[in-house]
């Protein structure tokens, strides 16, 4: 499909457009000082000047919390129904490239030996539609993992911005094709705009993935006393997992009281002291260096050998959000240069 | 028989009352009302502890959460305290938890505390049949079972 | 004169270190692009080149002393670079037998401030950007300490706590129940349940808390406002008398709740009541775990 042209002063149209069938358009706003994807009904609503928002447009594919089931017990009898998710169209608009490059990976874990309906039917009805970036931070590094700042990787549709502030539309998928031409009338066809140049986000010197991957497969380097080292001031809360946009743990509750109630499911992190801990009593991954090697592992050794897809896609979340600024980069930089 | 109880139970919003109160002072003091056939109103739900300095802010929080209108928590006298010093403990406790729960909005016609001993049965049936009626004009706690459906 | 402390700091690490009995100097340190200062851990005196001191070290690394950290403990006795703040937290930790007082070095650091964020730092320590509780800080001059690194401040806060953090504790003060019902439930409601506030504060050391105890389960992991409000209100209480208004919790709080407002909140409540100030004193008892016959008894029927 040959680009299209949108006008920043339509999305309020957009908004109304989809809003008035029940969906949900989400955009970045402002809230407690901060930019994060939260559905809006207004235009005036948006933000249009942030590098990322804070939190991962995961959460509406993968709710934080979810009631998964609801039971009852009576005397003799417990009735246990599931819960039937109902999604709604959700556009998400003003998604990063390095976000929209993070849906494939939760798709592959989320579709792996079971097909979660939760994760599936809310992906089904999204429509991710990025804009590419024009500016960075020094904690981005989507360019060190192989992404870009304009990288097309998991949108529907690439917004680029123009010196007019308006957009140069690119259709990526048919989900995107179709989108346009549901609203024709707001995706115009004037094709001859220049874009932008997009951020020039260089890759960090030092950073060598194929070293990594070596060194992360040689299961002699498990034990190295560089993950002491490494992560002896994490701390050991779950900001980062919570911020990451491919993280995807969770866990199961139930919450009710002794006559009904319902089982939950919510987002979890390894980086808790408690998260591999078993009914014996006995915890594997007991004390902090083996929950940051997890995690280090997990993103660049574990998870993209099993299922060929990003484990980080460098947006760069857990640097900024970290309490104690440990920076997955500079870990990269020493493994790097490892022996 | 008595006044409070009869014909006041048709109907209307009946509150429910959580009491946490300790073994030596307070439930003796229950007891002896119910022993000495005193009605009063039955909205009240008693948990017994050993004593009140045992009574966590927590379960104050799980009882409104698990639906509870109003709250008492009650025990020996200062200087009664069957561990000599637990009430003190609490005392304390509540000073401070009455204030954290007061800046947070929630009304402190909801939460009350009192001590109570063994032989005064009279002011427990006082005590119950006040902040039930007190409850029952603020209503049910309708911004603790809101946030059910946030 | 602040090159003068990072270079005295560094001289009195290296002596330290190479005398032998404290075996890791916990302090700050650039991160590889210097825009931000992390802790970092000396356990050899040729490294102390790393260390540093600037109103960018906002961490309260008396964090690193607690029961929370074996591998640290480990490591052997730590000299701890503290500013004033630091130390109170560290004298309510001794003061609960988490620590023996002469188990570790104090290296107490003359401040004159930190940033309330690190991304703040333009090149100026402006008052704007400074935390409520620096406006009000009386120990610029380490109150404890074995080492005193820095020129004697000159600095009086003012008689009466002042400041955004208590200008706005005053305004919820006069709002009306439900106003504030409101505002809470607004900011508690986006709470995400990262435990980062418990995780950084060096007096939430529970080896296992409350939040982590199922069967049953008291307070609820999910991240919706009713087991959000519990969670919050469960850990201002188990603080109460014993925070030191370091302010990291709402630093490190993802989602901007403002924290300190119920601490400090608990904090004027327990000075009005029981006459405690936390972190001055590493040999009185904390307000919660005694208590006076003559406490105030007029809410009680």
């Amino acid at each position: 499909m040959a680009n299209k042209f949108l006008k920043k002063e339509t999305i309020g149209k957009l908004i109304d457009a989809l809003t008035s069938e029940g969906s949900i358009f989400v955009a970045p706003k402002m809230d407690a000082r901060q930019v994060v994807y939260a559905p809006v009904s207004r235009m005036e609503e948006i933000v249009f000047d942030y590098i990322v928002p804070r939190n991962p447009f995961k959460e509406f594919l993968f709710p934080q919390t979810e009631p998964i089931a609801v039971f009852t017990i009576a005397k003799e009898a417990v009735d246990m129904k599931g819960v039937e998710v109902n999604a709604k169209e959700t556009v998400i608009f003003g998604s990063r490239p390095c976000d929209a490059a993070s849906v494939a990976s939760l798709r592959s874990v989320f579709n792996w030996d079971l097909k979660d309906e939760f994760y599936n039917r809310r992906e089904d009805k999204a429509v991710v539609m990025s804009v590419a970036c024009t500016k960075a931070d020094d904690a981005c590094f989507c360019t060190t993992v192989n992404l870009a700042p304009d990288s097309p990787a998991g949108s529907d549709i690439l917004l680029k911005e123009t010196e007019s502030g308006d957009y140069v539309v690119e259709v990526i998928t048919d989900k995107g094709k179709k989108f346009a031409e549901r609203f024709g009338n707001i995706f115009e066809d004037v094709s001859a705009k220049k874009a932008k140049p997009a951020a020039d986000v260089k890759r960090i010197k030092g950073i060598d993935e194929k070293k990594i991957k070596e060194w992360l497969k040689d299961t002699k380097n498990y034990e190295n006393p560089l993950w002491a080292e490494l992560s002896r001031k994490c701390i050991g809360c779950g900001a980062c997992t919570f911020a990451c946009p491919t993280c995807h743990c969770f866990d199961i509750v139930d919450e009710g009281s002794a006559f009904e109630g319902e089982r939950i499911k919510n987002w979890d992190a390894c980086q808790f002291e408690f998260f591999t801990l078993h009914t014996s009593g006995h915890n594997p991954r007991d004390t902090q260096y083996k929950r940051w090697r997890n995690r280090f592992m997990c993103k660049f050794n574990f998870y993209p050998n099993k299922f060929k897809s990003y484990g980080c896609v460098g947006c760069g979340r857990c640097i900024r959000v970290c309490p104690v600024r440990l920076d997955i980069t500079e870990v990269m930089a020493t493994i790097s240069v490892m022996e | 028989m008595s006044s409070h109880t009869q014909h006041e139970q048709t109907g209307g919003f009946e509150p429910k009352i959580v009491a946490f109160v300790c073994n030596w002072c307070t439930y003796a003091g229950a007891d002896l009302a119910g022993t000495s056939r005193m009605e009063y109103k039955p909205n009240v739900r008693i948990i017994k502890l050993p004593c009140t300095g045992r009574i966590d802010p927590l379960f104050i929080i799980k009882a409104f959460e698990k639906g509870a209108d109003g709250v008492l928590v009650s025990g020996c006298h200062p200087g009664d305290c069957h561990y000599t010093t637990g009430n003190y403990h609490a005392r304390r406790r509540w000073i401070a938890f009455k204030s954290l729960l007061e800046f947070t909005g929630i009304d402190m016609k909801r939460l009350h505390f009192s001590w109570v001993s063994a032989s005064e049965a009279i002011k427990w049936v006082d005590l119950v049949n006040n902040i039930t009626d007190e409850v029952k004009k603020l209503g049910p706690f309708v911004e603790y079972k809101e946030l059910n459906e946030r | 004169m602040n090159d003068n402390m990072e270079n005295t700091l560094r001289q009195k690490a290296k002596e330290l270190l190479e005398k032998g009995d404290v075996k890791v100097v916990i302090g700050y340190g650039w991160n590889k692009k210097k825009s931000h200062t992390a802790p970092v851990f000396i356990t050899k005196p040729e490294d102390v080149e790393k260390l540093v001191f600037n109103p960018l070290c906002v961490n309260n690394l008396s964090l690193y002393l607690t029961k929370k950290f074996p591998d640290i403990k480990a490591l052997g006795k730590p000299a701890i670079v503290a500013k004033g703040c630091d130390i109170k937290t560290i004298a309510v930790l001794i003061s609960e037998s988490q620590i023996k007082r002469e188990d570790i070095v104090i290296i107490g650091m003359t401040c004159n401030g930190v940033v309330y964020r690190q991304e703040l730092w333009k090149g100026e320590l402006k008052p704007e950007i400074m935390p409520t509780k620096c406006h009000n800080c009386d120990v610029r001059n380490p109150h404890i300490a074995d080492i005193i690194v820095g020129e004697k401040v000159n600095f009086t806060p003012p008689a009466e706590p002042t400041g955004m953090v208590f200008d706005k504790i005053k305004e919820l003060d006069k709002k009306s129940g439900a106003e504030r019902w409101n505002f809470w439930l607004e900011h508690f409601s986006r709470c995400i349940k990262c435990y980062a506030c418990r995780q950084i504060c060096p007096l939430c050391y529970c080896e296992r808390c409350i939040a982590e105890k199922n069967m049953p389960q008291w307070i609820e992991t999910s991240s919706h406002p009713r087991g959000n409000l519990a969670w919050n209100l469960k850990r201002a209480m188990d603080l109460s008398g014993r925070c030191t208004f370091c302010g990291e919790c709402e630093r490190v709080c993802p989602v901007n709740i403002p924290l300190n407002l119920v601490n400090q909140k608990l904090a004027l409540v327990v000075k009005d009541a029981f006459g405690h100030k936390a972190g001055y004193d590493e040999k009185v008892h904390p307000p919660m775990i005694v208590f006076n016959m003559e406490d105030t008894e007029d809410f009680i029927k």
